[in-house]
């Protein structure tokens, strides 16, 4: 039975399943969400997330949602049959794996987003940007960056070897090179720089953003 | 060697983390630091968090930071060796929802509490337009819970981190607010359930020590 995804293809979240589903190599189908009120029913809430958000993602009978909950559950159901080890077995490793998923989390995502908000969305509603806030998120990012440009000292990748934590840094990295004027705050730090340069590089990469 | 837990056992993080090591049975020493001062010094930053939190656990030469990460951690390494206690079951799909439940704590729940936390206790400033807006937020909030647990004593049917990790927060504002979890009858006993387990108790009287 092929793995169902409700979601929308150019969504952070979504994207982040969809880069875990292709570095996988699995099938599955897009059931597209264009429109927000659609997720907001009762019927939505009863049965698909609680909170009224995507994606989600059905796997048989099995429904799950929250995209990072959604790729860990994909990881530890299919790498067994996949060229890729996204999450290895080592426990220390995974751990750490876990401390670099939680940076991005706590730390990476907020102001990146903050700044998404401001000149992208702000901007796609035709409502004006609050230069103060871009500012504030700008220096915070600059400061969570210098952490990890030197974290990223002599490795291509957050744990050494390309994981789900790399991984899941990308989708929003990337949004702020492309749509906002943000950008130059990777590609002044070397180290950051590469690190992205590796996972746009990667074929499930070029493939998820080709869609 | 025992696991040592550098972090303040009156904050929700650190908190979060001894409830686990308490659930699982692990001995661990707690190491407050100095004050709020001394993590975010030079040698801290280069050797324990670089962002300057707590906590931060050594488990013999291993480190790793950033609570839900250490309890994972504590989970994989610990979970059935000094007890029965199940935090993350092991079938694949059982984990999954409870981790979609984890994110839900860090997502919808957390976050909101948080501020109450912050503007109430920490900057004392209850009357504060974030503070009355973030009570609004999670009446809504628990709203959603309430459903999430009919018929469930705990949010994927049997106890587990995602339990776990919502209680800490719980903790520090339920008293001035008990009415709002409290008019929430699934809500109300969940809670009753976590803050009853001997674990938490135990947790609460490290906190209350030091």
């Amino acid at each position: 039975m092929v793995i169902k995804l409700i979601g929308y293809a150019q969504s952070l979240p979504t994207r982040r399943v969809i880069l875990t589903l292709n570095e996988l190599g699995l099938s599955y189908e897009l059931e597209a969400v264009t429109e927000i009120h659609t997720i907001k029913t009762d019927d939505f809430l009863a049965n698909k997330h609680a909170f009224g958000k995507i994606p989600v993602l059905c796997d048989g009978d099995f429904k799950i949602n929250e995209s990072r909950a959604i790729c860990r559950y994909l990881v530890s159901k299919y790498q067994k049959d996949a060229k890729i080890v996204l999450i290895p077995d080592d426990i220390n490793k995974v751990s750490l794996i876990e401390q670099y998923i939680s940076y991005e989390l706590s730390y990476f995502d907020p102001p990146l987003t903050k700044i998404l908000l401001q000149e992208v969305f702000n901007k796609r509603r035709g409502e004006p940007i609050d230069e103060a806030i871009v500012k504030q998120a700008r220096e915070e990012i600059e400061k969570v960056l210098d952490v990890y440009e030197k974290i990223l000292v002599g490795k291509d990748y957050l744990n050494g070897e390309y994981s789900l934590a790399d991984l899941f840094h990308f989708p929003c990295a990337h949004y702020v090179c492309t749509d906002t004027q943000q950008g130059d705050i990777f590609d002044t730090r070397p180290n950051v720089k590469r690190w992205l340069d590796n996972l746009r590089n990667r074929d499930a990469y070029k493939k998820t953003y080709a869609e | 060697m025992t696991i040592k837990v550098i972090g303040f056992a009156r904050s929700t993080n650190t908190l979060r983390v001894i409830s686990c090591l308490n659930e699982l049975g692990i001995p661990y020493q707690l190491e407050p630091p100095a004050d709020f001062a001394a993590i975010k010094k030079d040698d801290y930053l280069a050797n324990k968090h670089p962002f300057g939190k707590i906590p931060v656990l050594y488990d013999g030469d291993y480190k790793i930071s950033e609570s839900r990460a250490i309890c994972r951690y504590l989970v994989s390494k610990y979970q059935g060796k000094y007890n029965n206690t199940i935090l993350i079951p092991h079938d694949v799909h059982e984990a999954g929802l409870v981790d979609q439940f984890i994110f839900y704590e860090s997502f919808y729940y957390e976050p909101v509490v948080a501020k109450i936390i912050i503007h109430e206790i920490v900057l004392k400033t209850p009357e504060s337009e974030i503070a009355k807006r973030a009570l609004k937020d999670l009446d809504k909030v628990l709203g959603v819970y309430d459903k999430l647990l009919e018929g469930k004593e705990y949010l994927n049917g049997e106890f587990s981190l995602a339990d776990l990790f919502h209680y800490p927060c719980a903790h520090f504002i339920y008293s001035s607010h008990a009415d709002l979890w409290d008019k929430r009858p699934n809500v109300k006993k969940w809670l009753n359930r976590l803050r009853n387990r001997d674990a938490w108790k135990a947790s609460l009287e490290k906190k209350n020590k030091l």
